[in-house]
């Protein structure tokens, strides 16, 4: 692993260790009060979640175009850390959502088009596993087509109801509200960019096993 | 040269279809029980459900063309044709193409079953008021169907488990195939129908239909070599 | 074949480029619902406690990045395994 990984994840410890206080400490939110805090967290995962994907998809579409192995494990990774954070976007969401919008599950524009994205991502990854030998190409297709997708997805989903808050959301944050959430956004990107480099590591090692395998064999 | 690769391929299936009949009559065949499910499950005290027979149609459309389409791949496979279709001297799209049109075709005829027994088991005989735009909302939601689901059939073709690996995949992308034909579909079952709607429905199929053939022609040449 | 295609490819989006917008135009979407409603105007059935919500969040959070890490460790560790057991078993037969 590169030196600056453990000094790294020490950092991210420490910055995850400290949301709790920094959110506590963040002023309550007039409308939703105590549960606006979710906030917090679940947007930074969105954010992760909608990272990943673009990663994904860019790195299946530079694997289809040149067939370099780097961007097949880049794109594997990136799909993990998709199903990870969107899990995390999709769980949050809800728990924030009952309380402030009354309602477990609201089939909106945004909260459908992840889980859409989501169910990609799955899907991508059953494959990689279940799919045997060449599903490496299939899965880079697969990626492709679910992220020229998102457009249509959105423009389809979005002639039905629509709860989710406007996207504005963010930048009229009083500034008070604004630092706890860049400072989470910056933990969960440090936490993103060490996963992708350990899963990233984790393929790398795989494919010099089969190396080895190969050559012990011949 | 293109084209002539393409009909030879759509005219070779055609043929197998016209002797065997065994895609056309199995898909057709589980396409009513699909439909006929619908009935049993949900039509109360004689009364079908408001609305159903829209999103129904579309759900049968959708699993029998997955079966359409695994057994399309699979006779491919086991008389190990494929290898010999994209060896021959065509370009390899040419070989999607012809493939697509194949299923379509396959689709349209069973729909043409279909949206009759829906009408009356559903009670939606307004769907039959409209033919010109029922078809082209039939017709471009079954492209787009057919665009994903021809690709990743003939990916699948060496894969393992991929009768289950078809549906996980396909399902997902074309969601929004679903959503625009089943809302275009329902928007013909209004009492004041409103053509702006389905104009807007039909269109985003069709960018769909544009956008993912041209999306497969070009992935179909990167994963199928190897 | 690529001048055909390309040539239907922008035939047909030039006809979807046009038709989109129009039929956006045309068909409006729904009105947006209402932006949240004050806690204290919802009624009082409604009036959820906060903190279970709050601290499910936190918890499930945590657990499950530390799921993902402990299974990409224990990936990990049984490549690092394969690989010393592989490389012990191609010493032992002799350098080939």
């Amino acid at each position: 692993m590169p030196k600056w990984f453990m000094p790294a994840c020490i950092v991210c410890a420490v910055m995850f260790a400290a949301t709790p206080i920094v959110i506590a400490n963040a002023p309550f939110e007039s409308t939703m009060g105590l549960v606006f805090k979710i906030f917090f967290y679940h947007m930074p995962s969105a954010w992760m979640f909608l990272l990943s994907g673009v990663l994904c998809g860019i790195a299946s579409v530079r694997y289809l175009a040149s067939g370099d192995a780097r961007h097949d494990r880049t794109a594997w990774a990136a799909a993990e850390l998709a199903v990870v954070f969107g899990l995390l976007t999709l769980v949050t969401g809800p728990l924030w959502a009952r309380k402030a919008w009354g309602t477990w599950w609201v089939w909106d524009v945004r909260v459908t088009s992840s889980l859409v994205s989501w169910m990609v991502a799955v899907a991508y990854l059953i494959l990689r596993r279940y799919g045997g030998p060449g599903s490496d190409k299939l899965a880079a297709g697969l990626a492709l087509f679910g992220a020229a997708n998102v457009p249509f997805i959105y423009i389809s989903v979005n002639y039905w109801r629509t709860i989710h808050p406007a996207t504005s959301v963010v930048p009229t944050l009083p500034v008070d509200m604004g630092l706890p959430l860049w400072f989470c956004v910056v933990a969960f990107l440090l936490l993103f960019i060490l996963l992708l480099k350990l899963r990233v590591r984790l393929e790398e090692q795989r494919s010099r096993l089969d190396t080895i395998y190969l050559s012990a064999n011949h | 040269m293109f084209a002539r690769a393409v009909w030879l391929i759509l005219r070779k299936d055609l043929t197998v279809e016209v002797r065997s009949g065994e895609i056309a009559y199995t898909t057709l065949f589980f396409a009513v029980s699909c439909i006929l499910m619908f009935a049993f499950a949900l039509v109360r005290d004689g009364r079908a459900p408001e609305d159903g027979a829209a999103g129904l149609l579309w759900i049968a459309i959708a699993f029998a063309g997955t079966l359409a389409l695994g057994r399309t791949f699979e006779r491919e496979r086991q008389s190990e044709t494929l290898r010999a279709l994209l060896m021959a001297p065509t370009a390899r799209p040419a070989v999607y193409v012809g493939k697509l049109l194949g299923i379509v075709a396959l689709l349209i005829a069973v729909e043409i079953v279909l949206v009759p027994l829906v009408a009356i088991l559903f009670e939606a005989r307004a769907l039959l008021e409209r033919p010109l735009w029922l078809a082209g909302i039939l017709f471009a939601g079954t492209t787009g169907f057919a665009a994903v689901g021809t690709l990743f059939a003939a990916m699948l073709i060496r894969a393992r488990s991929r009768d289950v690996l078809l549906p996980v995949l396909l399902y997902p992308v074309i969601v929004p195939v679903m959503i625009a034909g089943v809302r275009g579909t329902a928007a013909l079952l209004q009492p004041d129908v409103d053509t702006a709607v389905l104009g807007f429905w039909l269109a985003l199929l069709t960018t769909f239909d544009v956008v993912f053939v041209t999306l497969a022609l070009w992935t179909f040449e990167a994963v199928m070599t190897d | 074949m690529k001048n055909i295609t390309r040539a239907v490819v922008i035939v047909l989006l030039a006809v979807a480029c046009v038709h989109v917008p129009v039929a956006i135009a045309a068909a409006q979407p729904p009105k947006q619902a209402e932006t949240y409603v004050p806690i204290d105007q919802l009624p009082p059935q409604d009036q959820l406690p906060a903190a279970p919500l709050l601290v499910g969040a936190y918890v499930f959070v945590p657990v499950v990045l530390f799921l993902y890490v402990l299974s990409v460790a224990r990936r990990m560790t049984a490549v690092q395994r394969e690989m010393e057991r592989l490389e012990a078993d191609i010493k032992r037969s002799g350098r080939t």
